[in-house]
């Protein structure tokens, strides 16, 4: 973990038995701005909101929704700084694991490092629990379309369908309704956007918000420009 | 040690919110503590930067209060904070521009560096064994792939580009009348974006300023030098401004 002149956690048990500090971490991250995923049969969504605060800052050039390898992706809620520090580790490790391997790696395993690396930052000695927690959307070498949720704690679920951030409870219940087993990755899509919509405060409007998919058909982890964003509006509509 | 949880207004770890204090206690020392308000603003092909010179005493040799560097030829940047933690800042951000170049051969496009700065940033809030250095920082320069370019980069490790931005104490003020005439700065040649800047400035500190009051630097074009203005230059600029209004 590096140099820190702390040889002692910081994040201590306390007399009930919790680690406050990764309790303390989870606000933050519920602070944080409204993100989502859902799991179709033939594909995974991810979407943020992406409101900036202000009208100054240029936001084509900011993104939060990050591919990591051809066929992944991650979003965040939370602290943003954190977050590119677990893009950089992740992209790190695939790469790695390429080229050890000479496959890509699996959004499984590319999870299992993940958590991993936020469980260490939970126990080592002078750093503080990341404050993200991720959704990870990929399409495993099986074809199988996976969705996982990381946390601070580096504890990783795999979901159907969920949401983290500010808002996170009405858009669980909201995708609690509309959730299907069976759902196409083009319903998952216009599923994502009217749950984001139902939290956002003001307008959404395609260049407020970002939305990244893939499908088994290619495999390939896309961002999809303004473009595509105001057509699925558009159809919503 | 943490179950104290007063430790967390002493070094980078969570409140009960999920707030860092430290974090926010930086940034309050970075906006207020040298008094002074930065602007900057992106034009078509250029990039200004303006600021207040505030001299402690009539003693003072001038150049050596500065709050403009350069990093590169190319780029540079507004800081505004304490002082000692802006040029550890500048220096660190020096040494990698110089980095990069070395090992690619190529000068550091803007926005790498501004990630770079910004990721260093982000160690201090969560490492304890060191605070967070009290610094905004206004990156500018005109890159190959992206034109003029403006990042705001702050103790947090935020870093986002702008059209135009502002640092310091009176940073709402400015930014409001930034955002009214936010959508035709990308059209602004080189004097407009500078005149933009100084009348920003000029309208939030409510006073008119003479040449010797404050420092103005921009780049213009690819391979343009980031320099600061001559206080001759400031002038004419300021005279240009006047005649416009009346």
């Amino acid at each position: 973990m590096g140099d820190s002149a702390y040889s002692f956690s910081l994040t201590t048990f306390s007399r009930t038995g919790k680690l406050l500090q990764i309790e303390y971490a989870l606000n933050a991250v519920a602070n944080g701005r409204t993100s989502l995923g859902i799991c179709a049969k033939d594909g995974v969504v991810i979407a943020t909101d992406k409101k900036l605060a202000s009208i100054l800052v240029d936001t084509d050039q900011v993104s939060k929704v990050e591919p990591i390898t051809e066929s992944s992706g991650f979003v965040y809620s939370g602290v943003g700084p954190d977050y590119r520090v677990l893009v950089r580790k992740a992209r790190k490790s695939a790469q790695k694991y390429f080229r050890m391997y000479r496959e890509h790696e699996p959004v499984s395993q590319l999870v299992k490092t993940t958590a991993s690396v936020m469980q260490e930052y939970t126990q080592s000695g002078g750093v503080r629990p990341f404050g993200v927690s991720l959704l990870v959307a990929g399409v495993d070498p099986d074809l199988t379309p996976r969705l996982y949720q990381v946390d601070p704690s580096g504890t990783y679920i795999g979901w159907k369908a969920t949401a983290i951030g500010k808002n996170h409870v009405n858009a669980k219940n909201f995708l609690e309704k509309r959730y299907q087993d069976d759902m196409e990755l083009e319903d998952a899509v216009h599923t994502a956007l009217l749950t984001l919509r139902e939290g956002f405060e003001g307008e959404m409007t395609s260049s407020n918000i970002e939305v990244g998919v893939v499908s088994i058909t290619d495999g390939n982890f896309r961002i999809l420009t303004p473009e595509q964003i105001q057509d699925y509006l558009d159809e919503a509509n | 040690m943490s179950r104290d949880s007063n430790y967390d207004h002493h070094i980078t770890i969570f409140s009960p919110q999920g707030r860092l204090y430290q974090m926010e206690y930086a940034f309050k020392a970075a906006s207020s503590a040298s008094g002074l308000t930065g602007v900057a603003v992106r034009g078509k092909d250029s990039c200004a930067v303006v600021t207040k010179k505030k001299l402690p005493d009539r003693l003072v040799e001038p150049k050596s209060v500065g709050h403009t560097f350069s990093i590169t030829p190319n780029i540079g940047c507004l800081t505004t904070g304490l002082t000692a933690d802006c040029k550890a800042l500048v220096q660190r951000a020096r040494y990698e521009a110089a980095d990069f170049q070395f090992k690619y051969g190529h000068t550091i496009p803007v926005h790498v560096l501004a990630r770079r700065i910004a990721d260093l940033a982000q160690v201090n809030t969560q490492s304890a064994s060191m605070r967070p250095l009290a610094v905004l920082m206004l990156l500018v320069g005109v890159d190959e792939e992206h034109g003029p370019q403006v990042f705001k980069v702050d103790c947090a490790g935020h870093y986002l580009p702008y059209r135009a931005a502002a640092i310091g104490v009176k940073e709402q003020e400015a930014a409001n009348f930034l955002e009214k005439k936010v959508l035709d700065y990308p059209n602004y040649d080189s004097d407009q974006t500078v005149r933009t800047a100084i009348m920003c400035l000029g309208h939030v500190l409510g006073s008119d300023f003479r040449g010797t009051e404050i420092e103005v630097a921009y780049v213009e074009g690819v391979n343009g030098k980031f320099h600061t203005l001559t206080e001759d230059e400031i002038e004419s600029h300021l005279n240009a401004i006047a005649d416009s209004d009346n």
